[in-house]
């Protein structure tokens, strides 16, 4: 069967709402639910539904974003032929946060020349989903709109396009005349010359545009309906694997509504939170209503509700930290926390 | 090819017959343990973190499952360009089939494997045992006493020492005496089943060997043994750290139990020596808010909504409301009900154990659970 779909992801978004958790990493980076990061939805979803050719355009702090990717081999996309591009900017420009996607696609010309696919995703990093795109295809190909958009439920736009491989180029050959620096421009603009449709897609998504919303989507994995949605057996989003060994519970431990990923050792309390992996949780510490992520070591006697730790943060004994569901305190990755430094 | 080192020969043809029904359809090698593991990742990832990455895997026990399972060997960094895993099953020549008679014979039909990389030593291993070692401390032991053979030994509880190859040794540790399952024991230095052989010794002793009618070709019976008779340089490594043959399902069992230990010898967590597995890419667990998880280890993919208390669980299971999992060890992707009590079981993956079922031993027996019994059971109530 000749590949009829082209992935392309848009890395670039940057949202300063959530600028505590991605001063050092790319937003498609951001670390979600225990063991991924947000681009394994989207991407896995691609490679769900039979795209084996896959572009992702990065553009600033992409060096975690390379690491997690690495040769595309998680996602089966270390191919021969097709798979896993990655296509950082060469562009320096005084304000890096107004560069459009299409000039970043421009620079990278090439790639969407040779590709031999018919059509085209354009989708963005940061929307957490579990969908197959092929009736979206079908659906699209019936229809015969020059560029559909996925809406949630709700009816509001995912910022995700499906189109003609070929009308991507001229968009993006035509930037400058059109004005366009992006696919949301294009929709957006109520004089396109285009037919623009809306294809709903019925299934959980969330977008990850700040902190609070981070937080509470999180929190909504522990809903075992989105949990079992999310993650369907048949539909599994992959992830770069660490081998870390199964989580050992110590005796005295007290775990209860949460999501434990691999690696942790856990002689605490854990309630109504998401641990991540290689994560130390001390004896008689409290962790409630938290995010913690990968590596994180909280000592004994601490007392944590509604916290979200970055990697690599160093709780030391005795620290008492709280915030709010709407206002959750927020730990940077790498800092060390000491019970004298309270907030 | 480049000429290597060393390259290590993986015996992983064994049947386990002492395990039962859980290896009916799989060799001993690839009995899950700990949560996560298969057996053999003990051994290749000591190859790895030992810097040898030429391996040779000797199946051919029930292959099917452990060819497909090492694969090209990525999971343990040993899918290498020059070397790497090449897994080898027995194959017929012009004349007749040659089955694996014994360890020794094994390697002899290998001999072309070996006579490619042109190798000073080999390192012959069995995937039967779950230890950490680092086979290069042994070979820079074995070059400095400038032996022609090492063999590594530790020491076993006496009682249990029958069941091993048993060696006396001098002051220098080399090895003046060696027998194989002695009824009568001399001492509790056990071969660990670890040799490091110098590569023209072990080829000019394989090839008499095969000439020989009456030998059971086996490097514990036959070789050892014929070249303490032409008294060749034999020497013992003392190994200290935790080994454990999983013969039984007793001593499966108590190894999954050892690693809830708090000051578990067998440290999973030592980032320096990390035990390598074909992940199965799962979501993180799932303790819902009604269980209660102490003293265990559990494996990504699991839904826990019961007790679980001093257990080890593979991945994907699922426990049910009010069910309680107590000592045991549930193997990947079996699906517990609700209101079930099972104490003191191996449960093997894939299982359906049905709502209300109590699984507990009337003396000190560890239960083992297959899908065989679970069918058997479920005809049996029609």
């Amino acid at each position: 069967m000749k590949r009829k779909l082209l992935g392309v992801i848009d890395a670039t978004t940057y949202h300063e709402d959530l600028e505590d958790l991605i001063i050092h990493r790319s937003l498609a980076a951001l670390p979600f639910a225990g063991r991924y990061r947000i681009i394994d939805f989207i991407l896995s979803n691609m490679v769900n539904s039979g795209i084996r050719s896959v572009a992702i355009f990065p553009k600033m702090q992409y060096r975690s974003l390379m690491d997690h990717l690495g040769s595309g081999k998680e996602w089966d996309l270390n191919r021969k032929r097709d798979g896993l591009f990655f296509f950082p900017s060469s562009i320096i420009d005084a304000d890096p946060h107004r560069v459009g996607s299409f000039e970043l696609f421009a620079a990278n010309m090439d790639y969407f020349y040779r590709s031999t696919q018919e059509y085209a995703i354009i989708a963005n990093c940061y929307t957490v989903f579990n969908m197959n795109f092929r009736s979206l295809m079908e659906w699209h190909e019936e229809s015969g709109c020059d560029i559909t958009e996925i809406h949630d439920r709700n009816g509001r736009p995912l910022e995700i396009y499906l189109t003609k491989t070929s009308l991507l180029i001229k968009l993006i050959e035509t930037r400058l005349q059109t004005g366009y620096t992006c696919m949301k421009d294009v929709v957006t603009d109520i004089h396109n010359e285009f037919s623009i449709c809306h294809y709903q897609y019925d299934g959980y998504a969330a977008m990850i545009d700040s902190i609070e919303n981070y937080y509470t989507t999180s929190l909504n994995l522990l809903q075992s309906e989105v949990w079992k949605e999310l993650f369907a057996k048949e539909r599994p989003i992959f992830t770069k694997v660490k081998d870390e060994p199964p989580t050992k519970y110590l005796n005295g431990s007290s775990v209860r509504g949460s999501m434990i990923a691999n690696g942790c050792i856990i002689h605490g309390t854990v309630e109504n939170s998401i641990v991540s992996r290689g994560v130390k949780i001390g004896k008689g510490t409290v962790i409630k209503n938290c995010i913690i992520m990968q590596k994180c070591q909280i000592e004994d006697n601490c007392y944590l509700d509604s916290v979200i730790l970055d990697k690599d943060v160093m709780i030391e004994a005795g620290t008492h930290l709280t915030g709010s569901a709407r206002s959750p305190y927020v730990v940077r990755k790498g800092i060390k926390q000491g019970a004298l430094m309270n907030s | 090819m480049a000429k290597k080192k060393c390259v290590a020969m993986l015996l992983a043809g064994g049947k386990g017959s002492r395990l039962n029904s859980l290896t009916k359809d799989l060799a001993k090698p690839a009995v899950p343990f700990g949560g996560k593991y298969r057996i053999i990742d003990f051994t290749l990832s000591n190859c790895t973190n030992s810097g040898i990455d030429t391996v040779g895997v000797l199946t051919q026990y029930q292959p099917l499952l452990l060819n497909s399972y090492i694969g090209i060997g990525s999971a343990w960094d040993l899918d290498r360009k020059d070397g790497g895993v090449t897994v080898l099953p027995p194959y017929s020549e012009s004349s007749d089939v040659k089955w694996y008679t014994g360890t020794a014979s094994a390697i002899f039909q290998n001999l072309n494997y070996l006579r490619q990389y042109q190798p000073d030593y080999v390192l012959i291993l069995s995937g039967d045992h779950i230890y950490k070692m680092n086979y290069e401390d042994m070979l820079n032991y074995h070059i400095e006493k400038k032996a022609d053979v090492t063999i590594s030994l530790i020491e076993v509880p006496w009682d249990e020492a029958s069941r091993f190859g048993i060696m006396n040794t001098d002051q220098n540790m080399r090895i003046i005496d060696f027998e194989e399952k002695p009824s009568q024991p001399k001492n509790n230095l056990a071969s660990m089943g670890i040799y490091i052989f110098n590569w023209h010794i072990l080829q000019e002793y394989l090839e008499m060997d095969d000439r020989k009618s009456n030998s059971c070709h086996d490097f514990g019976k036959d070789i050892i043994p014929a070249m303490l008779k032409s008294n060749k340089k034999m020497f013992a490594y003392p190994f200290k750290g935790y080994w454990k043959d999983v013969g039984t399902i007793r001593s499966l069992w108590e190894a999954n139990m050892d690693l809830l230990k708090e000051d578990c010898e067998l440290d999973l967590f030592d980032y320096d020596w990390r035990i390598y597995s074909v992940n199965p890419n799962r979501p993180p667990q799932y303790i819902a808010p009604s269980a209660i998880v102490k003293d265990s280890l559990i494996n990504e993919g699991c839904t826990i909504e019961g007790d679980i208390d001093h257990s080890v669980l593979f991945h994907g299971v699922e426990v049910g409301a009010y069910s309680r999992i107590k000592e045991s060890v549930i193997m990947p992707d079996t699906v517990i009900g609700k209101n079930c009590f099972i104490e003191k079981a191996i449960v093997q993956y894939d299982c359906a154990i049905p709502d209300g079922t109590v699984i507990r031993p009337l003396d000190d027996e560890i239960i083992l659970v297959t899908r065989e019994m679970l069918s058997g059971l479920r005809s049996a109530a029609n």
